[in-house]
């Protein structure tokens, strides 16, 4: 026997001092004792959720090696124990799992001396080179016309000890995302939306996450500083740690990156409840308003424009000639040069820095528009070089924080008059904006709604469904001399309408439209106009479909900070399948009655299979 | 240049081990930087550079969603890997003599605080020098010469 002892002493040098298996059943026996399995520190570092249908819970955690057990994903006693025999284990899996030992050797005391203590050499050194003093939640802003980037997207900040906020780059960025290359942002999203891809956490530096969001994207970055004592944020750290080599099947909307980065930093402290409210929708801006709601859980905000934004500042404070020059250089018009000599120094470096950062907006979003655009950016700088003054960078007001926005979910209360009759509407929308919500926390023009759904009473007619309108996105991305994007939008689902055989069938319906938009100086107005064309299917159509061509033009204006109104006009012909030429002009307004509380008044006159009617109507809108 | 190549011999190891068993795909940021270079540490490097003015950084950063590694990058190159991935960026901030960019650099290579304001006129003024070419592994030559240069600044050579 001894001889055997020895034996597995020599193969297995762990176990040389471990080889005391009474010791397992001790430490069994006093986590059931002590219900360790029923903690919520527990339950969190194994990320359990309870399960929708039924009793019991599920790990959220979907590879094997995450489990100690073959029942650990859904019995939180047996990975427990488990854990606790793996830890005696000859592969020790003390330091694959180095949160949960913290925690149990909290609880249960280890004896040093019956179970020894892995070192964990590789996790001291990452942990070492992380050298966490803080952590900060990162929200990259929604990217305009981009409609899978419109939720913004978070990350967590490790903040090192020796950094400030003028070295914040060289922190190392937390980033919990799908796994994969598709480019494809219609797949990507459908895709999303069913799990088909793996969701992973990585490390990497913070710098590069910036260039990425802030220089080629061009999305707001908000920090949000985390007031997390020492021994908090060591918590994360460890399960961090434990999180990297895993993965999660990634879903669009509820369990995705922001949901996942919510599961990693609720460790911190064992009251912490964080992903509770996101069990069915996780949006990334509502996980951030989360954070924000927490009493004193949120230190400090940092806002940090992206490059668009701060070019957009600096031309909106030079003057008609600067702009000209600023352009002209960045374009390499020889000319420029000779104009820029006419300017006083502090001039002459606020434009050469403006066409230098405009350049490369340019060469980030693909249209260069010059010979050879990085010796013309280098150009530039030396050009900028060569001039006696200090940075002109804008300072620029902190806008709006995104937890300070209307709630994303929606429900309207009206009443109103269609064509000489009555009705009530009950309106609803799972989420996120529309160009008529207030702007504050979201970006102006960039619409995009999940869920539309209203159900109309008349009296004649009973209670129907008005419209189910699944997707509903509008982008209305001003162009001025330096910024050409393209407006669109795209809707599709079901609505009511007055079809040639007279009836008011609910059709649905596809459509989408391309334009422009135009900003006024002190964005108190906007004008647009969209082509649009529009695909139409019921069975009361002539011929079961529609397919028409037309247009829409508007202009949305604030008169005050809480009113908005939008006059428009569209109109199309319908040219194949069902032949109509529809037509509406009419106006809609907003005033907040504060941050989520909003009435709406809307009129309209709509010529619609020969009819013509108008129509109008007033709700109360509530945001949650 | 030496030092570099050792650290990235010792990181790969600890990156191969985080991946772990699941295989679902490696650091974008980390196998681009190092995949398949066993060569010495300037072409490392200058696989990401490509002799652009920094603007591959870029291509690399579309490829990080696949990371699972731990990603730590140790210190002894992590000048070097900051000047990589912020070329262009760090050539904006010298331009103007100031920037988030300029000041992470500085921290990196240890610039004391009375020494900041010279580091940053250096850099400014010599500009010109210190980009006149495209990889990482020349930029910081040129750098430690124009600072070599400089009664002041001479000691922080040792920092790139």
């Amino acid at each position: 026997m001894h001889r055997l002892l020895l034996f597995l002493a020599v193969l297995f040098p762990a176990f040389a001092a471990a080889a005391d298996p009474g010791y397992l059943s001790e430490l069994v026996a006093r986590s059931r004792e002590q219900k360790l399995a029923q903690r919520p520190e527990w339950r969190k570092l194994v990320h359990y959720e309870p399960n929708l249908i039924g009793p019991g819970v599920h790990g959220l955690l979907d590879n094997r090696a995450f489990y100690n057990s073959p029942q650990g994903k859904t019995d939180p006693r047996a990975e427990l124990e488990a854990t606790l025999a793996a830890f005696f284990a000859p592969d020790s899996k003390q330091c694959a799992f180095i949160a949960r030992r913290a925690w149990l050797d909290e609880e249960l005391k280890f004896d040093r001396s019956r179970l020894p203590i892995d070192d964990c050499p590789k996790f001291r050194e990452w942990h070492d080179a992380l050298n966490a003093a803080s952590l900060t939640l990162v929200f990259a802003s929604a990217y305009i016309n981009n409609p899978s980037s419109m939720y913004g997207h978070t990350l967590l900040r490790i903040d090192a000890r020796d950094q400030n906020e003028r070295t914040r780059l060289l922190a190392y960025a937390v980033n919990s995302a799908a796994t994969t290359d598709e480019q494809n942002g219609l797949t990507f999203a459908i895709l999303g939306l069913i799990g088909g891809y793996p969701g992973t956490f990585s490390v990497l530096p913070y710098y590069i996450k910036v260039r990425e969001y802030s220089d080629l994207e061009n999305r707001d970055l908000w920090e949000y500083q985390l007031a997390l004592k020492a021994e908090e944020v060591e918590r994360v750290v460890r399960h961090l740690w434990e999180l990297l080599p895993a993965y999660y099947e990634y879903y669009f909307f509820d369990e995705n990156c922001a949901y996942h980065l919510l599961g990693l930093l609720q460790v911190a402290r064992p009251e912490l409840e964080l992903t509770k409210p996101f069990r069915w929708w996780a949006l990334p801006s509502d996980t951030v308003r989360a954070l924000a709601r927490q009493p004193g859980l949120v230190a400090n905000v940092v806002y940090r424009p992206a490059n668009a934004t701060l070019i957009a500042a600096r031309v909106e404070s030079m003057s008609k000639e600067e702009r000209g020059i600023a352009k002209e250089l960045s374009q390499g018009k020889p000319g420029a040069r000779d104009a820029l000599r006419g300017l006083r120094p502090d001039e002459q470096a606020a434009v050469l820095e403006t066409a230098h950062d405009y350049l490369n907006y340019r060469r980030a979003t693909g249209k260069a528009g010059a010979a050879d655009p990085a010796a013309l950016a280098k150009d530039l700088l030396l050009s900028r070089s060569a001039v006696d003054a200090p940075s002109q960078a804008p300072r620029l007001k902190t806008p709006p924080r995104p937890d300070e926005g209307h709630g994303t979910s929606r429900v309207g209360f009206g009443a109103g008059r269609r064509d000489g009759q009555n009705f009530q509407e009950l309106r609803f929308r799972a989420t996120y904006h529309d160009v008529m919500d207030t702007d504050a926390g979201y970006v102006k023009g960039a619409q995009i709604q999940f869920f539309d759904t209203a159900f109309r009473h008349y009296a004649d007619e009973g209670t129907r469904l008005e419209r189910f309108i699944p997707v509903d996105i509008l982008s209305l991305a001003p162009r001025n001399d330096f910024f050409q994007p393209l407006s669109w939008r795209v809707a599709g689902g079901w609505q009511r309408k007055f079809v040639q055989n007279g009836k008011e069938p609910l059709v649905a319906g596809l459509d989408g439209g391309a334009g422009a938009t135009w900003e006024s100086r002190g964005h108190k107005a906007m004008v647009y106009g969209l082509a649009e064309g529009a695909l139409q299917a019921h069975h009361e159509l002539d011929g079961g479909y529609s397919i028409g061509a037309g247009a829409r033009i508007g202009a949305l204006v604030d008169p005050t900070p809480r009113w908005r109104i939008n006059a428009y006009a569209s109109g199309m012909r319908q040219f194949l399948g069902e032949r109509d030429t529809p037509a509406t002009i009419g106006v809609q307004n907003r005033v907040a009655l504060g941050r989520d509380v909003a009435l709406r008044l809307d009129f309209a006159r709509t010529r619609e299979a020969d009819r013509r009617f108008n129509a109008g109507s007033l709700s109360l809108q509530v945001y949650f | 240049m030496k030092k570099l190549l050792i650290a990235v011999a010792i990181a790969l190891p600890a990156s191969a081990m985080a991946a772990g068993e699941n295989n679902i795909g490696n650091c974008g940021w980390g196998s681009k930087l190092f995949d398949g270079q066993s060569g010495i540490a300037p072409q490392v490097l200058g696989a990401t550079t490509n002799g652009t003015f920094g603007n591959q950084t870029f291509a690399i950063t579309s490829g990080t969603s696949g990371c699972t590694q731990d990603g730590a990058v140790k210190s002894n190159w992590k000048t070097a890997l900051f000047i990589d991935g912020n070329k262009e960026m760090l050539a904006r901030d010298m331009s103007v003599g100031s920037g988030e960019t300029l000041d992470s650099l500085a921290h990196l290579m240890g610039v004391e605080s009375q020494d900041r304001a010279a580091f940053n006129r250096v850099a400014k003024e010599n500009l010109w020098k210190i980009f006149s070419a495209d990889a990482t592994a020349d930029i910081m030559a040129n750098f430690r010469q124009v600072l070599a240069a400089d009664a002041q600044l001479a000691r922080y050579t040792a920092a790139l």
